[in-house]
């Protein structure tokens, strides 16, 4: 079949996401663009018999090599065959629309401008000349209402029709006699290195001073006689000469948009997203509703997500049971039901609360009202050392950390999501919750909640530590201060909330399966040798290597094998903790055992411990994917790290006290 | 002349943008020296501006950049 490359591209808040799942549907694929931490999202439709590949570019404003995001643009542009650009623009916001459609034109593509959300602006009583635009800017324009699915099938004709022409003129901006020269004489120099931008691309992003250009440029030629053209630019411009040109392709814009503008009688216009934004931002309300949102998330992940996870567990443990009574040899058995079932099983039961969560959180982001929950976060995590939006992901942790981590896309700047993902597995998930409710149940009756409180509040400390501490070492200067659009607010387009959901969900799943799989062989391997009938105890290599670790926590008051294969039971899954205790000590006088292994302090310091290391093998698995192997493997040893030396501390400093 | 960071809800007319990043930064949203805008939340918190159609949420650190001037 014919293929064909489309590539999309617009500002933020455009409705980019909706067009391109209008488009696609469900045939869609998440990864991360080779090397960085942003997000890549691909997909297809096919058309008249020909297969559309289409490539999502990260939303920007801008078109700069000094941005990761960006330059990821700018390089798949300029690389790839790519036989249409689709540009998707605000009707609301048209002029900042076209000043990114004259930014790409210069890399010379077949553009067709996506002109959506146009009954927003119909309803402000503004419509454009369509045809009026076309012949002033030299592309096609298509209407859209995305989250109406309205003008989806004309944008397909128009891409085909698109494809079939060869590269017709394109728009071609006039910056006056003086600048064009000077872009001229760069591309002269330009031209020589044989560079692989257009070289009238490369020379407009020299004179603005692009630092990545500028840098490239250096490492290859003599730069000073291109910085000479532009100090003279700026000395008869007495400005920048970046701003010089920002303010020119404005000018015209601004004179292009007033020209096709046919004004229409206004409606009586209510001006409800100001008053909505007073009250969403407001400082004492605007944290009260960010609270009872965030409250309303939580209880729905949770409370409707629950029967469902229930539901699979009950699945699973039938499917055991078939495997149990069919005869099968004991080994195989042993595999299929405590190695496969238990393991992969595990990451199978977050299937319905990363479903949910994604859901909630695809329609905070459609609504606009993510943009005001940073406004009002922004404050509070300043103080720590990240910007608002942070927060959201953060807080999300303490329900499951696996989907909060998959959150951090929403962050642009990557120290910010480096930091986030690093942080958000001390925000104790539910799934630490168990342990903390078995030995507070034993040890703590009288205070439970303010023990398990005081743990959460623990959590957030080593959280906010490890931000200082490794933002300190590996990021230079603070967190960027916040600069964000807010979004009108708009009702969420259903499909597209859905599809979005289910494509992040499965996207984890086969992620995390494969690699699950694989660990759960492995575990099941040190749980079943040498001796089978003794699954996960002392005499199988599991208990030796519990053993082995044990001494480790010798301060820290539990180093018995029993609390070491636990813990290692527990990278897995946290619920995992109590379950292996349950193995080990056997089920019938769990507590009493209990009782004659730990003490309260040293109980107290397992919960600690239990607190602060890796979460799951989950969030490892979706810390590798986010931020990086390396910072996966780092925020592995560094939990473990911080786990061992509070629960230590804590240990040495309370026995100190209650001896002295 | 007050800065963005100091001022109450309103409107106002941008006369300048100091830091240069900065200055990059709100032209690419496109926010202007010259234009004229409506602050709908002050500081404390980050600042919230108007212009047109577009709506920006600006944290101190930027907001403490730009200078205003008020119009009636």
């Amino acid at each position: 079949m014919e293929e064909k490359i489309i590539a999309i591209a617009g500002n933020p808040n455009t409705g980019k996401t909706t067009i391109f799942n209008s488009l696609t549907e469900t045939r869609q694929q998440v990864g991360n663009w080779p090397g960085v931490t942003v997000e890549k999202k691909e997909g297809y439709y096919i058309y008249k018999g020909i297969k559309f590949n289409l490539i999502d570019l990260p939303g920007t404003y801008t078109l700069t090599g000094e941005s990761e995001d960006q330059k990821i643009a700018i390089d798949f542009l300029t690389q790839n065959k790519v036989d249409v650009l689709v540009i998707v623009a605000n009707a609301l916001q048209l002029e900042r629309s076209l000043y990114f459609l004259i930014l790409l034109s210069e890399l010379q593509k077949n553009i067709i401008v996506d002109l959506n959300m146009v009954d927003l602006a119909e309803g402000e009583g503004i419509e454009y000349d369509i045809e009026h635009l076309e012949k002033l800017l030299k592309v096609k324009f298509v209407k859209t209402i995305g989250n109406k699915n309205i003008g989806i099938e004309d944008l397909k004709e128009e891409i085909y029709k698109k494809c079939k022409e060869p590269i017709s003129e394109y728009f071609k901006f006039n910056y006056g006699d003086e600048i064009e020269k000077a872009i001229n004489e760069s591309g002269n120099i330009i031209e020589k290195l044989n560079p692989p931008y257009p070289v009238r691309f490369f020379a407009l992003k020299i004179l603005e001073k692009d630092e990545y250009f500028i840098n490239y440029l250096r490492d290859r030629t003599d730069y000073e006689t291109i910085n000479n053209l532009i100090l003279n630019l700026e000395k008869n411009y007495s400005k920048p000469i970046e701003r010089v040109l920002i303010e020119k392709r404005y000018g015209v814009i601004h004179g292009v948009v007033k020209e096709a503008t046919i004004e229409k009688k206004k409606e009586l216009k209510l001006h409800i997203t100001e008053k909505f934004d007073k009250i969403l931002t407001d400082n004492f309300l605007g944290p009260l509703i960010f609270l009872i949102i965030m409250f309303i998330i939580f209880n729905f992940v949770f409370l409707f997500g629950n029967p469902f996870v229930n539901f699979l567990e009950l699945i699973l443990d039938k499917l055991k049971f078939v495997f149990l009574s069919i005869n099968l040899p004991l080994w195989l058995t042993s595999l299929i039901n405590d190695g496969i079932i238990s393991g992969v099983g595990s990451v199978l039961l977050f299937i319905p609360n990363i479903f949910l969560f994604f859901f909630l959180f695809s329609i905070l982001e459609d609504t606009g009202y993510m943009a005001r929950a940073a406004i009002v976060a922004d404050r509070l995590m300043h103080k720590i050392g990240l910007h608002g939006k942070s927060a959201i992901p953060m807080i999300l942790g303490f329900g499951c950390n696996v989907p909060a981590i998959m959150g951090t896309r929403i962050l642009e700047n990557r120290r910010d999501k480096i930091l986030t993902s690093f942080s958000t597995p001390f925000m104790s998930c539910s799934a630490r919750l168990p342990v903390y409710l078995l030995f507070t149940g034993i040890f703590f009756r009288e205070n439970q909640g303010i023990i398990v409180f005081s743990l959460y509040l623990l959590g957030i400390f080593v959280g906010i530590l490890s931000i200082k501490i490794f933002g300190s070492i590996f990021f230079k200067g603070g967190s960027s201060p916040l600069i964000i659009e807010l979004p009108p607010f708009r009702m969420p387009y259903w499909k597209s909330v859905l599809i979005e959901s289910w494509i992040r969900t499965k996207s984890f799943l086969r992620k995390a399966g494969t690699i699950i799989f694989l660990g759960t062989l492995i575990l099941w391997f040190l749980s079943y040798f040498p001796n089978p009938n003794n699954y996960g105890t002392e005499l199988n290599f599991i208990g030796k290597i519990g053993k082995f670790i044990s001494p480790l926590f010798r301060f820290s008051g539990f180093d018995f094998w029993q609390a070491g294969i636990a813990l290692i039971f527990g990278i897995y899954a946290k619920e995992l903790v109590v379950g292996t205790f349950g193995t080990v000590f056997g089920i019938e006088n769990l507590q009493d055992t209990i009782r004659n292994y730990f003490t309260p302090i040293s109980a107290y310091s397992f919960m600690i411990m239990s607190l602060l290391y890796m979460p799951c093998l989950a969030t490892f698995l979706v810390l590798k994917k986010e931020i990086g192997i390396r910072w996966a493997f780092a925020s592995l040893f560094w939990s473990l790290f911080v786990g061992w030396l509070f629960s230590t501390i804590f240990y040495q400093f309370f026995s100190f006290l209650k001896g002295g | 002349m007050e800065k963005l960071s100091e001022v109450k809800e309103g409107k106002y007319k941008v006369i300048d943008i100091i830091k240069h990043g900065k200055l990059k930064k709100l032209y690419n949203m496109g926010i202007f020296i010259g234009d004229i805008i409506e602050v709908i939340k002050s500081s404390p918190g980050p600042i919230i501006i108007k212009k047109g159609n577009i709506t920006i949420g600006i944290g101190y650190g930027i907001a403490i950049d730009i200078l205003v001037e008020k119009v009636d």
